[in-house]
């Protein structure tokens, strides 16, 4: 058992170093930090200047040590377009994606497991076919043409609800700032958390049900029914809890999936997190920013991995870890 | 809140023409530094100016008027310029300014590591008279110096050193990047890199108050359809830039009004002068057909830009004949004819030149850089194939753009270009002398054209202090670029700004937003 | 996907002469001709992909050619003649001037080429690493399910910026222009195969214990005959569910990814780019622009969506 967490743990590292240089090396091809840097009355020797202060005109490995130096004391430098310490601009943005998954997720997860209830027990029915069919249309259209279309319908045409950002946030602690907390706030958060967790409550949606009709053909539950068990109770406390292992294992992986494509959401919403720190990061060939995400990610997701597959081997130590993250 | 506002009122309605207010505006790119002297870019620039001042500025029709100087002067024989200082200027922290803060801000502005160090390249020696009185002292005579530092931004001595940050530093920041202390009419209260920066009035500002703003909001919104959603729904009073199809819509919507006007920027065709052959010709890649005028000028025959004016434009642009606009100090009146859009012409030029059939190569463009400026080249592509000469396009951001140009893989490109000192003699400096490192010319010439005539007039164009003679020289010069197709001018980038239809504000053509000018209804 | 195993596919010696009628009287076809979803989705697929196959019959104008096009004529709203040239445009023409209903058609065969292309490398990839891990096991399955990881931990968008980005540094200058659409096949198809390599691991791992694959190897079977002939028959409806699915997801992954800019060329648009240069449409009133490509792209994926939906329950026999 230790051996097996260490040994997990060991390979979750080597992933880390390597995504870290397969990034690290991407950076040379996004372009060049130096022209963003100067303006258009800059001369050659600015530009040079500049590039050896920046270590830039350093070869490639001296490159990657240093900032894998850094990474490790965790300190990925200093942002070249904002001139202030990478990690500090992290931690101030990391609430706003934070919040936005949250509420993005437990939407996914409430409507998803709801409607895949629903479908399941009403299999032949003609509202569980049209719900079916419907969550699919959510997923047949690029998110962010999604995003864009309910702006324009519920703020531009409506004018019920904001077309960008956080509304008024409030700070809670040294680095916390919250927008649960004000009217603008709340409001700013809904049709940025339905773009973005449309696509993962269809998927929890169509797994929920699946599950559950595998679980519901079942011979303990059908006993239950014969039982005389109310139909409720059958479905909800039989059934629905035995669907819950893949489903949170999906849930877990997904988590990961969300941070990611909020890049895209953030872009669209000008939602103030760090998928658009990112994307503003690659448009101005940040270095350090653009690594210390990519970091940031790939922590999150290895160790979310890592735990999943920890907390499997100790559900059921049969199970030799075979569990699918994909789009089921 | 209510409450405070009212309080607010009370005390300073006497200093307030109107009902006073709070405003918001959205730009797409959010200025990088608070640093005047770090980056020069207009996005920085432009936003500064309502928060530091220089020793002169620019009014709204772009004139030079004083600023933190009162007045100045030529010292003898084009030796230098006297500035006379204003008295009784505090800075946003309530420090004087006073002739320190100038020598003090020339040298930081003039640092290896300042980005506004090519302003100061005419200055041999900045003396100080008096507290009040101080000399900029040329190598050679300097006409159009005064006005080619109006974006030079004056910083306190004191509170530079008080916070470590006498010189900029671009690579790990200092106080100054995120705070600032001007004697502009507004300063920053706050300031979140990216996503909001907020700005108050400055009390005891030396100037008079057009504006009725007790609390201004810069929030930058990058995707253009939702920052033109935030402007419809009312979240933001102003946005820049209005993208150019939406005009129309926003003319008709009573709520917001579009102000239009005509930016500095020229956009243009460069081509490669220097190139033994082309890179991305299928069939011609043993030689370079744009090193033949011919070729040249059948391309500026060849592209139809009425069309693209009204189409891809929507009407809402010029045409371009020369690197500079009319608007632009030295813009030569007698050559304002583009070259007429005529495709028989265009052949029988490629003809002439040895090319019937045509030829291919590869169209570099950018696609995040200037307006439209993806759908341009398209057009162009277009056109172009049109008289048999057939471009592949390639079109990029424009991070991957620069260093394309640079590494000379185009046969052709798109360039765009504002004068900085809205002269005519900008562009010839960076983008018609021959390219030498030494000398900081031609630093934009990816092409390498080279007239020797041309870089003749340079030098005499910058030292010529009577105006008449500048003005004759700066023809001679457009005349020769014109006649050798160095560039293909297309058409001057148009400027696009909306507002709530409460808004009133001025636009300049310099793309910078002036917080003094706007006054909310 | 819960459906890891079904035995369905027949023994792969039994494949004759009859495979039609077998088909024809299978339980799956049976089950097809009763279902209108599944009809009506195949029969909308079926017709999309032709029209995309043979767009240039169909196409009134080739969209892709720059020397046709004329500028004058952009922005004509659907079936009325335009104010400078008179002509008329079934769905109206775009920015460029370009016909809308032409430029679809081509733009389909761009994407569907990029769709089917990842999907498929995404499956020998997937299929191959799969059998490979689950009948090796060991070392070999220990690093390929690390690499696994690594590509989940990766989201699809971020692999395929970067694999832009390596591929604009290496590939020659010449060739850079026809660069993109292979990009997105490789990009698309790497951050796809984990869902096919981990469901044929599954499999793998189920029939290689059993005494048909122990008697085959017993009598001196190479290893890949043991892999393709006996174990991958057993995994290939849910291959055939995960690749339906994923050929959806890749389309609109493709129109995702030219909405942050790295898609195909807007010279040679497929779907996604039609739609992201429609969206700068959507506020100025040229709604065709934007409208057609997103109803085409929308009705595309969604009947391959569905029809992958009644696949899945199709070919799993316990949700009958």
């Amino acid at each position: 058992m230790l051996a097996f967490v260490i040994r997990r743990v060991g390979q979750s590292i080597l992933v880390l170093l390597i995504v870290g240089l397969v990034a690290f090396s991407m950076f040379r091809f996004v372009g060049d930090p130096i022209d963003n840097m100067l303006g258009q009355e800059r001369t050659i020797e600015d530009v040079e200047r500049l590039r050896a202060q920046l270590g830039l005109d350093q070869p490639f490995p001296v490159q990657y040590f240093r900032f894998l130096e850094g990474a490790i004391q965790g300190n990925f430098g200093v942002s070249y377009r904002q001139g202030r310490e990478v990690s500090e601009i992290l931690l101030e943005r990391a609430p706003a994606t934070l919040e936005l998954a949250f509420v993005s997720g437990v939407l996914a997860i409430a409507i998803g497991i709801m409607l895949g209830v629903f479908t399941a027990i009403r299999r032949n029915g003609a509202t569980a076919h049209i719900i079916m069919a419907a969550s699919l249309i959510g997923v047949s259209l690029p998110t962010f043409l999604i995003g864009i279309l309910l702006i324009y319908l519920f703020s531009v045409e409506l004018g019920w609800l904001p077309s960008f950002g956080r509304g008024e946030t409030v700070s809670i602690g040294d680095w916390w700032t919250t927008g649960f907390l004000t009217e603008s706030g709340r409001k700013a958060l809904i049709l940025p958390a339905i773009t973005l967790g449309l696509y993962q409550m269809t998927l929890i949606m169509r797994l929920v049900r699946s599950e559950m009709l595998e679980v519901l053909r079942q011979d303990y539950i059908r006993f239950a029914r014969a039982r005389g068990l109310k139909e409720r109770a059958v479905n909800f406390h039989h059934a629905l809890k035995n669907t819950m292992v893949p489903v949170v294992t999906v849930i877990g992986l997904q988590l990961g999936a969300i941070i990611a494509f909020a890049i895209i959401t953030e872009t669209v919403f000008q939602w103030p997190g760090v998928g658009l720190l990112f994307i503003n990061a690659i448009q101005f060939v940040d270095i350090p920013v653009m690594a210390a995400y990519l970091m940031l990610i790939s922590v999150m997701f290895v160790g979310i991995n890592l735990l999943v597959d920890i907390l499997y081997v100790f559900i059921d130590p049969r199970l030799r870890v075979d569990r699918t993250g994909g789009h089921s | 809140m209510k409450r405070t506002i009212f309080a607010f009122l009370a005390s300073t309605v006497v200093a307030l023409p109107v009902g006073a207010a709070e405003f918001t505006w959205a730009e797409t790119t959010d200025p990088q530094t608070m640093d005047p002297h770090a980056v020069n870019s207009t996005p920085v620039l432009g936003f500064l100016n309502n928060v530091y001042e220089g020793l002169v500025r620019r009014g709204k029709d772009m004139s030079v008027e004083p600023a933190l100087a009162t007045d100045w002067e030529p010292i003898g024989d084009g030796e230098g310029w006297r500035f006379t200082l204003r008295e009784g200027v505090t800075f946003h922290d309530g420090a004087e300014f006073n002739a320190d803060d100038v020598i003090f801000s020339y040298e930081r502005a003039s640092d290896e590591g300042s980005d506004t160090r090519s302003w100061f390249a005419p200055i041999s020696e900045v003396v100080k008279v008096d507290d009040y009185t101080v000399d900029f002292m040329t190598s050679a005579p300097n006409p159009i110096f005064p006005s080619s530092i109006a974006n030079w931004m004056i910083m306190d001595s004191g509170w530079a050193e008080a916070n470590n940050a006498t010189l900029p530093d671009k690579e790990n920041g200092n106080y100054a990047t995120i705070n600032a202390n001007g004697t502009g009419a507004f300063k920053v209260t706050a300031r979140e890199p990216g996503l909001r920066t907020e700005l108050m009035p400055h009390d005891g500002w030396w100037g008079d108050v057009e504006h009725n703003i007790t609390k201004a909001t810069l929030t930058p919104i990058q995707n253009p359809a939702t920052a033109l959603a935030a402007l419809l729904s009312g979240d933001v009073d102003f946005i820049n830039p209005v993208p150019i199809q939406d005009v129309a819509r926003l003319q008709s919507d009573p709520d917001v009004n579009v102000i239009q006007g005509i930016e500095a920027r020229i956009i243009m065709l460069g081509f490669p002068h220097e190139a033994d052959a082309l890179k991305y010709s299928a069939e011609t890649s043993d030689k370079n057909p744009f090193a033949d005028v011919r070729v040249r000028q059948a391309v500026a025959h060849a592209v139809n830009v009425p069309a693209i004016l009204q189409t891809t434009m929507r009407g809402n642009a010029e045409p371009a004949s020369q690197l500079v606009s009319p608007a632009m100090n030295g813009y030569s009146e007698g050559l304002s004819e583009r070259p007429a859009y005529d495709p028989e012409k265009a052949k029988a030029l490629l003809a002439e030149a040895g090319y019937p059939d045509g030829f291919s190569f590869g169209l570099k463009c950018p696609n995040n850089r200037y307006l439209n400026d993806e759908a341009v080249c398209q057009a162009i592509t277009g056109m172009l194939a049109q008289v048999g000469i057939t471009a592949t396009l390639d079109a990029m951001p424009v991070q991957n753009y620069w260093p394309e140009l640079r590494a000379d893989n185009y046969d052709m490109y798109l360039l765009g270009w504002s004068p900085g000192t809205f002269d005519a003699e900008h562009p010839i400096r960076f983008l018609a002398a021959t390219p030498n490192e030494e000398k900081k010319l031609g630093s934009w010439n990816f092409g390498g054209f080279s007239n020797a005539r041309v870089d003749e007039l340079l030098p005499m164009i910058q030292s010529e202090i009577d105006a008449d003679k500048r003005q004759a020289m700066l023809d001679e010069t457009a005349k020769i670029l014109q006649d050798e197709v160095a560039y293909v001018p297309l058409y001057v980038q148009p400027l696009v700004w909306g507002t709530r239809s409460n808004i009133e504000l001025t636009q300049r053509p310099d793309n910078f937003f002036i917080l003094r000018w706007v006054t909310v209804n | 996907m819960t459906d890891t195993q079904t035995n369905q596919a027949a023994p792969p010696e039994a494949v004759d002469k009859s495979l039609w009628q077998d088909f024809r009287e299978s339980d799956f076809f049976y089950a097809f001709k009763r279902s209108p979803v599944a009809l009506v989705s195949f029969a909308v697929v079926c017709i999309l992909v032709l029209s995309a196959v043979f767009a240039p019959l169909i196409a009134p104008t080739n969209p892709f050619d720059p020397a046709s096009l004329n500028l004058m004529n952009g922005f004509t709203p659907p079936l009325e003649p335009n104010a400078f040239t008179g002509d008329a445009f079934l769905m109206g023409t775009d920015d460029q001037g370009r016909d809308v209903f032409s430029t679809i058609l081509y733009g389909m065969r761009i994407s569907l080429f990029v769709g089917a292309s990842a999907v498929l490398f995404a499956m020998v990839l997937g299929i191959t690493l799969g059998l490979v891990s689950g009948y090796f096991g060991g070392w070999t399955e220990t690093i390929i399910m690390r690499v696994a990881d690594v590509q989940l931990t990766f989201p699809s968008i971020l692999v395929a910026m970067l694999i832009f980005g390596i591929a604009k540094g290496f590939t020659p200058v010449e060739y850079r222009d026809q660069m993109a659409i292979w990009v997105l096949i490789l990009a698309i198809g790497l951050s796809d195969w984990v869902q096919f390599a981990r469901v044929v691991r599954g499999a793998t791992l189920v029939e290689k214990s059993k005494d048909y694959v122990a008697a085959a190897r017993l009598i001196g079977r190479s290893p890949w005959a043991i892999m393709l002939k006996h174990i991958l028959p057993n995994a290939l409806s849910p291959v055939l569910v995960i690749a339906t699915i994923s050929l959806a997801l890749a389309i609109i992954a493709e129109a995702t990814l030219s909405f942050l800019g790295v898609g195909a060329p807007p010279t040679q648009p497929s779907l996604g780019t039609l739609i992201r240069i429609g969206q700068g449409f959507l506020f100025s009133g040229e709604w065709w622009i934007l409208f057609f490509p997103a109803c085409t792209l929308l009705a595309l994926a969604l009947s391959v969506n569905l029809l992958g939906d009644w696949l899945r329950d199709a070919l799993n026999p316990r949700l009958r």
